[in-house]
């Protein structure tokens, strides 16, 4: 793909931005059923073209990556919101004098955030064996009862998961042969 | 470094491997030697269980809130809300506003797992389908349901919950969906079909449909805006369409003046748990539309519209009682 030069293309960003901000953001709002967030989502979707940048073949080509790139948004946007949401509905069950700070909050959810992207990878059982161990900290033999399944068994179901997350992280970094 | 290190999967097995088992075993020296042993044994050995150990921290950086932390990972991971079925949903029920997704489980469907059908929805979900001829298919929550085309037929079984039929046109071979209590055969149409155990309810909203009594053999033919429930042996009466049996495919659940007990018996199979109801509020009556994406909305909207007030047990046990 040939790229212009980066004063060139900021001005292609700049005329995409007048011409598509306004259905962007009512795309999103109309998903959101929420004008505010949408109308920040709707910066982002086009700061995203200045950090990545890419040329598109026509007005419908650029308008199906704005709406492909909105809807991953508003996912991550929703799953940021229903993490927020579980973490105060799970952490309503605690007394409130062991709730973190709302500054460690913010990096708990953060790290949560990276944890449900790696065991939503994998299978729910494998997923929930983890979670106990690594999280709950629960011995495999409570883990067994838990699942019902011998300790041999969540043996496995931990280095699976292990597997998977730290495989996932190697991709990443291209550290695989 | 000349050469960036790496390595491969069998040695990122055996990390995961070696963590898994000693964690199992902590207090273990023989094994802790063993994996000494195998750690030493070159460079991609000690990258591997490096990616290991980074995995072990993120989660070992949240065990203060351990517990908590679990509860919100599991609580999600119950809801089904996965990016990409999110990204499906999000396309399906654009237009729908979504306030909430969570409060759904997906437990409780195994005797519907068991079955293994082709297509099937968890509580709470429901999914549109398009199949091979063009026919449409919307799964109604706790759904499961098999497709069967062949040279001659194209057959639909339904083994528990609803499905919504939109038949595609242009198709020669006749569509045919099997329930337990029978047989039903649309003539280009678009109906509803709900497993109610012995018995199958009917809804048309397009077209007719023909059905046939498993057993005695009984048909009946029903009509665009009639609805019918039929058993093994008999058909019931004809009655009046009910608009709600569609309307779950617009995300909506409808009440036209319905009784209390009845709206939330609908309401509680969008959702696994118990929503239990105070005998004394047996005569109230619903009206309205609601998202069927989120019940604990929907609980929140009757608390405003009617005399009642949701008591929260645990999560998963709701019960309304008198205000």
């Amino acid at each position: 793909m040939t790229q212009s030069p980066p004063s060139a293309y900021h001005a292609k960003v700049a005329s995409l931005y007048v011409d598509n901000l306004s259905w962007v953001q009512q795309w999103i709002a109309r998903r959101l059923g929420n004008a505010s967030d949408a109308a920040e989502l709707a910066q982002d979707v086009f700061v995203r073209l200045l950090t990545q940048p890419r040329e598109f073949d026509s007005d419908s080509h650029a308008r199906a990556w704005l709406s492909r790139v909105s809807l991953h948004l508003c996912v991550d946007f929703w799953r940021r919101k229903q993490l927020e949401r579980a973490w105060l509905e799970a952490l309503a069950q605690v007394p409130e004098s062991h709730w973190p700070s709302q500054e460690h909050q913010a990096i708990i959810l953060e790290t949560l955030g990276q944890l449900q992207d790696l065991l939503e990878r994998l299978p729910p059982r494998v997923a929930e064996a983890f979670s106990l161990s690594q999280l709950h900290g629960m011995s495999y033999r409570q883990i067994g009862e838990l699942l019902e399944v011998s300790e041999r068994t969540v043996t496995k179901y931990i280095a699976q998961a292990m597997f998977q997350c730290a495989l996932l992280e190697a991709e990443l970094d291209g550290v695989l042969l | 470094m000349s050469q960036r290190a790496s390595f491969d999967h069998a040695t990122l097995e055996c990390a995961a491997d070696w963590f898994a088992r000693l964690q199992a075993a902590p207090a273990d020296a023989e094994l802790h030697a063993q994996w000494r042993q195998w750690l030493e044994q070159g460079e991609g050995q000690r990258l591997a269980w490096s990616y290991v150990e980074r995995i072990g921290q993120r989660f070992g950086s949240l065990q203060q809130q351990g517990s908590v932390a679990h509860q919100t990972l599991a609580s999600l991971r119950n809801g089904k809300h996965s990016r990409r079925r999110l990204v499906s949903q999000l396309g399906v029920l654009a237009g729908v506003g979504m306030l909430g997704w969570l409060g759904w489980r997906s437990d409780g469907l195994d005797r519907v797992r068991a079955l293994r059908a082709g297509y099937r929805t968890g509580i709470g979900e429901r999914r549109s389908e398009v199949l091979a001829d063009g026919t449409r298919l919307w799964l109604n929550s706790a759904t499961a349901l098999d497709v069967q085309f062949d040279t001659v037929n194209r057959e639909l079984h339904l083994y528990a919950g609803e499905v919504l039929i939109e038949t595609g046109h242009g198709d020669s071979r006749p569509l045919r969906v099997r329930t337990r209590a029978g047989l039903l055969e649309p003539l280009g149409t678009r109906f509803s079909v709900r497993d109610e155990g012995a018995l199958t309810e009917l809804n048309v909203y397009q077209g007719a449909v023909r059905t046939t009594c498993a057993d005695s053999g009984a048909v009946a033919t029903v009509q665009a805006g009639q609805g019918l429930r039929f058993d093994r042996q008999a058909n019931g009466p004809l009655v009046r369409a009910q608009a709600r049996r569609e309307a779950w495919s617009r995300g909506l659940l409808l009440a036209e003046d319905m009784p209390l007990a009845q709206f939330i018996e609908e309401l509680a199979s969008y959702r696994s748990g118990h929503i239990g109801v105070d005998p004394a509020l047996h005569g109230l009556r619903v009206m309205g539309s609601f998202p069927l994406n989120d019940s604990d909305l929907v609980l929140a909207q009757l608390q405003d519209a009617l005399p009642i007030r949701v008591q929260r047990r645990f999560d998963w046990w709701v019960t309304l009682v008198p205000r």
